[in-house]
């Protein structure tokens, strides 16, 4: 469910929720705690306004950061063929996302294979020449756990200017052209095992 | 004359450049890439005929931002009714772009059509009227939806399948020698097959209808061939040609052996 509300709808909602905020449940999108560590419930749902250790971008910011060339890491899911999806239909999945960005399909997702953690620490080492200091922004969709699940490892891994950009593809779509991308080959190549989860 | 023209080209250029994404930058790669998109797609359904753009055959509304990507109206007017003999339905950047098929039948009166259909992605939409003369005609509109195809429906899917195959019609109040009115509702998740349960992080099969017959007096009003792409419990908008009597037929059919069917009756005109 990647359903953006409008903006003015958004910004009602943050009114609303601000004028209750003192009586906000955990679960209200204002109040949503940092997991110590990576996040492992349900991949989609509210997330952290924060990210200990990262910056979090909105559109604005990332505008900015598009000169200086940063690292933009696209973990969102692709979309699944259903098992039983007729043979003589068209199925042409395309995944449309921020130009020039490197796609690590569900490359947040926890708990995860071992294996595909260690291959994304070594493709982001890979991408960034070993650079600890690069400027890498993760993005998934909103609501989206991934992007700040593939943030939080970069962060973990000592890596020093690490931006989570949680409005996502929506985000950028809404000012921006997107472009279609093929996931990272070498990301794409990992066991299947978990590759749609 | 030539004025004319120019006023209108541009018009429609300007038209095309109010709908057409938004793109600060690069926005004619964009649409190149999204126009090579449509070329493979209309490849791949309808070979290598010829589909020409048309402004007055058929036409496409749509809201221009959807609410909800997993419910997205869709209104198609064909105003030259007697020249339409079927309409396919494309959402380009779905993954199953293919989202229905229509074909007419002497019962139909097919001047407007309406569903409601899942959209994946900011993306165009084409409509293509296959006319009596056997020529292809489209028209496109840019939409911005995103997240339909995988949007859970919010419930369990014991809950979301209760009461499968139910079918309801309504008709809107009939006047003697015009087209008569109706939507028929059809209960059914019409599970994408893309949606996934976030607790056990499983995905329900597709589980989609896949075509529905409706009749009048045993005459055919149309045949729909559906996909993944309709939204769940579907809602068919469409007019019978008011020169039919007779019982209303609906059978419906999903790709799980699904199969239903039920009658109504058409409200007899009122003066």
């Amino acid at each position: 469910m990647r359903r953006v509300p409008s903006a003015a709808l958004r910004g009602a909602t943050i009114l609303a929720a601000a004028l209750l905020l003192a009586a906000a449940p955990a679960d209200s999108p204002l109040n949503v705690p940092e997991p110590d560590g990576i996040w492992t419930g349900p991949q989609h749902g509210y997330t952290p306004a924060t990210l200990a250790g990262a910056t979090v971008v909105d559109i604005a910011a990332l505008d900015a950061l598009m000169p200086g060339g940063p690292l933009l890491l696209d973990v969102a899911i692709a979309d699944r063929k259903p098992q039983n999806f007729p043979a003589d239909r068209p199925w042409l999945p395309a995944h449309r996302s921020v130009p020039g960005a490197v796609w690590m399909p569900n490359a947040g997702a926890a708990p995860t294979d071992p294996a595909h953690e260690a291959l994304f620490y070594e493709r982001v080492a890979a991408l960034t020449g070993n650079d600890k200091g690069k400027v890498i922004v993760t993005f998934c969709h909103p609501d989206c756990w991934g992007s700040w699940n593939a943030a939080k490892r970069l962060v973990l891994k000592g890596y020093t200017r690490v931006h989570w950009f949680p409005e996502g593809i929506e985000g950028w779509q809404d000012k921006h052209e997107t472009a279609v991308i093929k996931p990272d080959p070498a990301w794409a190549a990992r066991a299947a095992g978990d590759a749609q989860r | 004359m030539k004025n004319t023209l120019l006023l209108a080209l541009g018009l429609t250029l300007s038209a095309a450049a109010i709908n057409g994404p938004a793109g600060a930058a690069g926005a004619s790669d964009g649409d190149a890439e999204r126009q090579a998109r449509w070329d493979e797609i209309a490849k791949s359904i309808f070979g290598a005929r010829k589909i020409e753009p048309t402004d007055t055959l058929i036409q496409i509304d749509a809201p221009a931002r959807a609410l909800d990507a997993a419910l997205v109206p869709i209104t198609l007017t064909m105003p030259d009714k007697g020249r339409i003999k079927g309409v396919h339905f494309v959402i380009d950047d779905n993954p199953s772009p293919y989202a229905a098929h229509f074909r007419f039948g002497p019962a139909a009166d097919p001047g407007e059509l309406r569903l409601r259909v899942r959209i994946n992605n900011y993306t165009n939409v084409h409509a293509v009227a296959e006319l009596t003369d056997g020529r292809l005609v489209e028209a496109t509109k840019f939409v911005k939806a995103s997240g339909g195809c995988s949007a859970p429906m919010g419930m369990s899917d014991e809950e979301a399948m209760r009461g499968m195959g139910d079918m309801k019609m309504k008709f809107a109040e009939s006047q003697p020698g015009k087209p008569l009115e109706a939507t028929l509702m059809i209960r059914h998740p019409n599970f994408s097959g893309m949606q996934m349960n976030q607790v056990t992080r499983d995905y329900t099969p597709a589980r989609y209808i896949q075509t529905v017959s409706v009749t009048y007096g045993g005459q055919t009003v149309f045949d729909l061939d559906g996909d993944i792409s309709i939204a769940s419990n579907p809602v068919i908008n469409f007019a019978l040609n008011p020169a039919g009597k007779g019982p209303i037929t609906v059978a419906a059919t999903d790709n799980q052996g699904g199969r239903w069917e039920h009658s109504f009756t058409a409200p007899s005109p009122s003066n």
